[in-house]
């Protein structure tokens, strides 16, 4: 196994970053709960980098690289979807941003937004159009902007077939566990800040050998979920995505529980940056089912 | 039917024609009326103080019928007990009748009971949480007032509140825990000012204030200039005890919800919340012993265990609610959905003493460990 990036690689990922850098990264409290990055999104577009899977010689690890550094920013942009499935299921490039639901009228991530809706059936794809002025945007306190469309039994659907379905279903999970990675090591970062400096007891509160042992953990997490998703990623395989997504969304409520935990009751507030990735976490953790629809679905491909 | 049945059906029945399918505002001057109407309503039917002794206006109720009124108020899902009448009723009512003098009791739990004030806590301030003993907001002694200056922070409903119990350093040198007072603060004095801090469960319900050349009559100290600590620590064994046990229940009840919705085409998250279920009833068991052996006394430490377990319990009940529903199901969404539950519930290992304080007291006073360096 080789775990080393390539040139290639390491070029996306610090030209991902060189990007995000370019943007602020403390963004002004907004109105709503929902913190889009129009213009974080529109850069990456323009750079290629939402595109990298359809090149030649690039595949889902170099998607999958971007998509957890994205997820590192601040704000919020649609390129896990974009990146990982599109190309997948023979979408044409730049009909994006793209959302992905369960149920044609439930409300899903980047809806109010999106050209497209994939709606994951037991064994079809609906591909759904999404019309202009057609999603109702809802109210959600999980940072991404979440959407239903008003009419859907008016919609314009295309049925893509069953083996759409099973690579929407592995694509879409290794969505979800590289976008958490990307969350999880931005979380754990702003808490290491954190508990350098916030002095308790008379000593930082990272001298504190339990806050230690609980963060050490955290670090376990944020590491192992990573390399389980890049893995995935390599082998493209159903059972290592849906491995990975029960793994990440399995260890999520605890690492979540950690990281507030040690921001105290600074880390609940809209003032202190944590939430913007801890608000993501949960929502992943429900994404698809949840860990055990995954481990699931895991266990099934596995047992085939 | 025996007495304690008799008591359960007409609990049962108040409860029925009384808890109204309207849910309280989270936050803001509508939470503030809804919560007086509220209590309001139960000194009305007589529910009001079941716990507090007949000598001060309450109903001075056994432990068992205790129980039972919180077990039939979490089925009937009345509001939450932890709403903006939380602190009169299960921390400044029950300091005052521990601690306060004859005339304290006399001004301030009648209005508690009859539901036409709101107490806020004013203990926790910037850098000073879990080390509460390190507070900084000073209160000196002139002639027969306090004059205050400081800053507190993370004090629930501050904003709509008539008084809060506030912790003051008024003496200087010696250990830390010396020197502390505990008054009974007018939110309307001159020289407060509040501040709703937005937090990421939605609602505003956490204040700072900030106290400058605040004057307050030295009457208000409540259990002796100096002495607050102690009477702190009194106020805080109730929040660690008695007070919760209808949030308790309700989560109990909850758990039940989603093992009633979990589909049978899901059985990896079945035997999840099968086991949380366990865990709700252990809970609910290690409450009604503490409940029944505390209500001989003052709680003791053991209140940490229940307040520990349920803190942490909350948040993995949570997580298999969005797991099981998803974020974008109905109930999910809103103001009272899973959602705002879920992330409201991570201020439970926080507020009124982080999980690592109740860890410490297990360790230290209920095991009987030797102090470990802080």
């Amino acid at each position: 196994m080789n775990f080393e990036l390539s040139e290639d690689q390491h070029s996306i990922v610090d030209g991902v970053a060189k990007l995000l850098d370019a943007f602020d990264r403390q963004p002004p409290h907004t109105a709503g709960f929902a913190f889009y990055a129009p213009d974080v999104d529109a850069a990456l577009a323009e750079a290629g980098f939402l595109d990298i899977a359809r090149e030649e010689g690039f595949g889902p690890l170099d998607g999958a690289l971007i998509v957890e550094a994205v997820a590192r920013y601040p704000r919020t942009v649609e390129a896990a979807a974009t990146i990982l499935v599109a190309p997948a299921l023979g979408i044409a490039p730049g009909i994006r941003p793209i959302a992905l639901a369960t149920r044609i009228d439930a409300a899903a991530r980047y809806l109010p937004m999106a050209k497209l809706l994939l709606v994951l059936d037991a064994d079809d794809v609906r591909l759904v159009e999404v019309p202009e002025g057609g999603v109702e945007t809802i109210e959600t306190l999980f940072a991404y902007p979440y959407g239903r469309l008003k009419d859907p039994a008016a919609a314009k659907v295309t049925r893509l077939g069953s083996e759409a379905a099973t690579i929407l279903a592995r694509r879409w999970r290794l969505a979800i566990v590289a976008e958490a990675a990307g969350c999880m090591q931005a979380a754990l970062d702003v808490v290491l800040d954190h508990v350098k400096t916030r002095v308790a007891f008379g000593k930082p509160l990272g001298a504190q050998q339990a806050v230690q042992h609980r963060l050490a953990m955290a670090a376990e997490t944020v590491h192992s979920t990573k390399w389980l998703a890049f893995h995935a990623a390599y082998t493209d395989d159903e059972t290592d995505c849906a491995t990975a997504c029960a793994f990440a969304q399995d260890r999520i409520p605890q690492f979540t529980y950690d990281l507030h935990q040690f921001s105290g009751a600074m880390g609940l507030t809209l003032e202190y940056p944590l939430h913007h990735w801890s608000y993501r976490l949960r929502a992943l953790l429900g994404e698809l089912g949840g860990s055990s629809a995954q481990a699931r679905a895991a266990a099934q491909a596995a047992w085939a | 039917m025996t007495d304690i049945d008799d008591f359960r059906a007409k609990a049962r029945a108040w409860l029925a024609a009384n808890v109204s399918a309207d849910k309280s505002p989270p936050a803001g001057p509508a939470s503030r009326d809804y919560v007086l109407a509220w209590q309001q309503r139960l000194a009305s039917g007589g529910w009001t103080g079941i716990t507090w002794p007949e000598a001060y206006g309450g109903r001075g109720l056994s432990v068992t019928e205790q129980i039972v009124w919180c077990e039939e108020y979490a089925l009937a899902d009345g509001p939450t007990p932890l709403d903006a009448s939380f602190v009169g009723m299960n921390h400044a009512g029950p300091t005052l009748i521990a601690c306060g003098t004859e005339e304290q009791k006399a001004f301030h739990l009648p209005k508690i009971l009859a539901g036409e004030v709101i107490w806020c806590q004013g203990f926790s301030e910037p850098g000073t949480g879990s080390d509460l003993a390190s507070l900084r907001t000073r209160a000196r002694v002139e002639g027969d007032e306090l004059v205050i200056d400081g800053q507190k922070i993370w004090s629930s409903f501050a904003d709509i509140a008539d008084w809060q119990e506030l912790l003051v350093r008024t003496g200087t040198g010696g250990k830390p825990h010396a020197g502390i007072s505990w008054v009974i603060c007018p939110m309307d004095a001159p020289g407060i000012t509040v501040r709703p801090i937005a937090t990421m469960a939605g609602p505003t319900k956490y204040c700072e204030v900030f106290y400058d050349n605040v004057r307050i009559p030295l009457a208000n100290v409540v259990g002796g200039l100096n002495n607050g600590w102690a009477t702190a620590m009194s106020t805080l064994s109730f929040e660690r005890g008695t007070a919760a046990l209808a949030l308790q229940l309700r989560l109990v009840l909850q758990v039940e919800e989603l093992v009633a919705a979990c589909p049978v085409d899901r059985p990896v998250l079945r035997a999840r919340l099968a086991k949380l279920r366990a865990e709700a009833a252990a809970m609910r068991a290690m409450a009604y012993r503490f409940a029944i052996e505390a209500a001989t006394g003052v709680p003791g430490p053991e209140g940490s265990i229940i307040r520990l377990y349920f803190a942490e319990l909350s948040q993995r009940v949570g997580a298999a609610a969005i797991e099981l529903y998803g974020l974008a199901a109905p109930e999910t969404l809103g103001d009272h959905g899973w959602a705002h539950d879920y992330l409201d519930s991570f201020s439970e290992t926080i507020a009124g003493g982080t999980a690592e304080i109740q860890r410490n007291i297990i360790g230290e006073r209920v095991l009987g460990l030797p102090r470990g360096p802080r």
